[in-house]
């Protein structure tokens, strides 16, 4: 167990990529607080699940995009658990659109929930590990898309591209105080959010696409998210970490 | 509370906050150059003093990269312009300007931020005579 005692704080933790993170860090033995927004039936069926195999996760409600969201949540697992090891900025929207026909509704929806609510929940973390307890790494999920952009993702583009320049930023004013701050890029996962451009592209386009010749699954990505929290990856800060079975080296399938 | 009480406060505050030996924390120790605060640490020195005292610092008080803000009227070339000086008087008028004045470089100014400077300022906030 690599994160036995530890705390997690897990943002989007209900389903897709958030959802195995959560698993994943409870099987290496953190107790996990998960913040979902809508989706109760699956929060609650997450908690049973991982206390099933032997872990401990708590579901908390509330919206990243709020910004009392991140200081309320992190109080309340303070106050519970006493300590926050690892954030798991997770949690991430699209309102995918040709940019001559994105509103700044469109904008500003992706950018609050992907680039704010990280923020706030940094900002919420910050003095606990920083100042309490000199230790702490932090997780942005971010995305290959922010580097290699696809049509119609001019506000998501963007708010990865933000956060991967937060991460940096993070990690060099908090690194003395042993806060290893670090991205994970994923490609092409297999989740609800990925459906559609799945669904439009057809599968084995996208495979073609992929060195590996798979889509990546959830499981995929938070492996390196328990990576980044653990102790092999204590001399790692300021990185993006792509994991995209090879996707971004955009080589011509043949 | 007198100012013996609040050096000992203050030295173990910076004890905690900036993994130094009791001994390292004298009167005359530069908060920069001596005991190795970077930015971060002033943060950490300041909410850790307001808790202990009870007060608010606002962040100029002791925090040395924000007094000018490269204000042309205060900072010209690299060093505090006379007017800046007098600002300096006004703002911070627990700190001993007395070596400052004779070479006022921006980047001796860290060399004001001392403990005993850090005493001053909070035996001007909660001191009793």
């Amino acid at each position: 167990m690599l994160l036995k005692d530890q705390v997690a704080v897990v943002t989007g933790g209900s389903r897709g990529i958030g959802r195995a993170i959560v698993q994943a860090l409870a099987a290496e033995g953190a107790k996990v607080a998960f913040v979902y927004r809508g989706s109760e039936a699956a929060a609650k069926e997450l908690e049973v699940a991982v206390a099933a195999a032997g872990g401990v996760a708590k579901a908390y409600q509330g919206d990243v995009a709020d910004p009392e969201a991140g200081d309320r949540i992190v109080g309340e697992v303070l106050a519970e658990w006493g300590r926050i090891d690892i954030l798991v900025n997770n949690a991430g929207i699209i309102r995918d659109k040709l940019f001559l026909q994105m509103e700044a509704d469109d904008w500003n929806a992706v950018m609050t929930t992907n680039l704010t609510g990280a923020f706030t929940f940094c900002k919420a973390v910050a003095k606990q590990m920083a100042f309490k307890q000199r230790s702490g790494r932090i997780v942005n999920v971010s995305s290959v898309a922010a580097e290699h952009v696809n049509v119609g993702q001019a506000n998501y583009a963007a708010s990865k591209g933000a956060l991967n320049s937060l991460t940096r930023s993070l990690a060099v004013e908090l690194g003395r105080r042993n806060v290893l701050v670090n991205a994970v890029a994923p490609g092409f996962i297999e989740t609800d959010m990925s459906a559609a451009v799945r669904n439009m592209a057809g599968e084995d386009n996208l495979k073609k696409l992929i060195p590996v010749r798979r889509l990546g699954k959830p499981e995929d990505i938070a492996a390196v998210v328990v990576f980044l929290a653990g102790p092999a990856a204590a001399y790692i800060t300021g990185q993006v970490i792509t994991v995209d079975g090879g996707l971004s080296l955009g080589a011509v399938s043949g | 509370m007198t100012r013996d009480q609040i050096f000992g406060q203050v030295r173990s505050t910076l004890v905690e906050a900036l993994n130094v030996d009791d001994n390292e924390v004298t009167p005359a120790a530069r908060l920069r150059g001596d005991l190795n605060a970077e930015s971060i640490d002033f943060l950490d020195i300041v909410f850790r003093l307001e808790r202990q005292f009870n007060i608010k610092i606002p962040r100029e008080d002791l925090f040395p990269e924000s007094i000018f803000q490269g204000d042309a009227k205060f900072v010209a070339d690299g060093k505090v312009t006379p007017e800046g000086l007098v600002e300096l008087e006004q703002r911070m008028p627990y700190a001993d300007l007395t070596e400052f004045r004779k070479d006022p470089k921006m980047d001796k100014m860290e060399d004001l931020f001392t403990v005993d400077l850090i005493v001053r300022y909070l035996e001007s906030r909660v001191g009793t005579k």
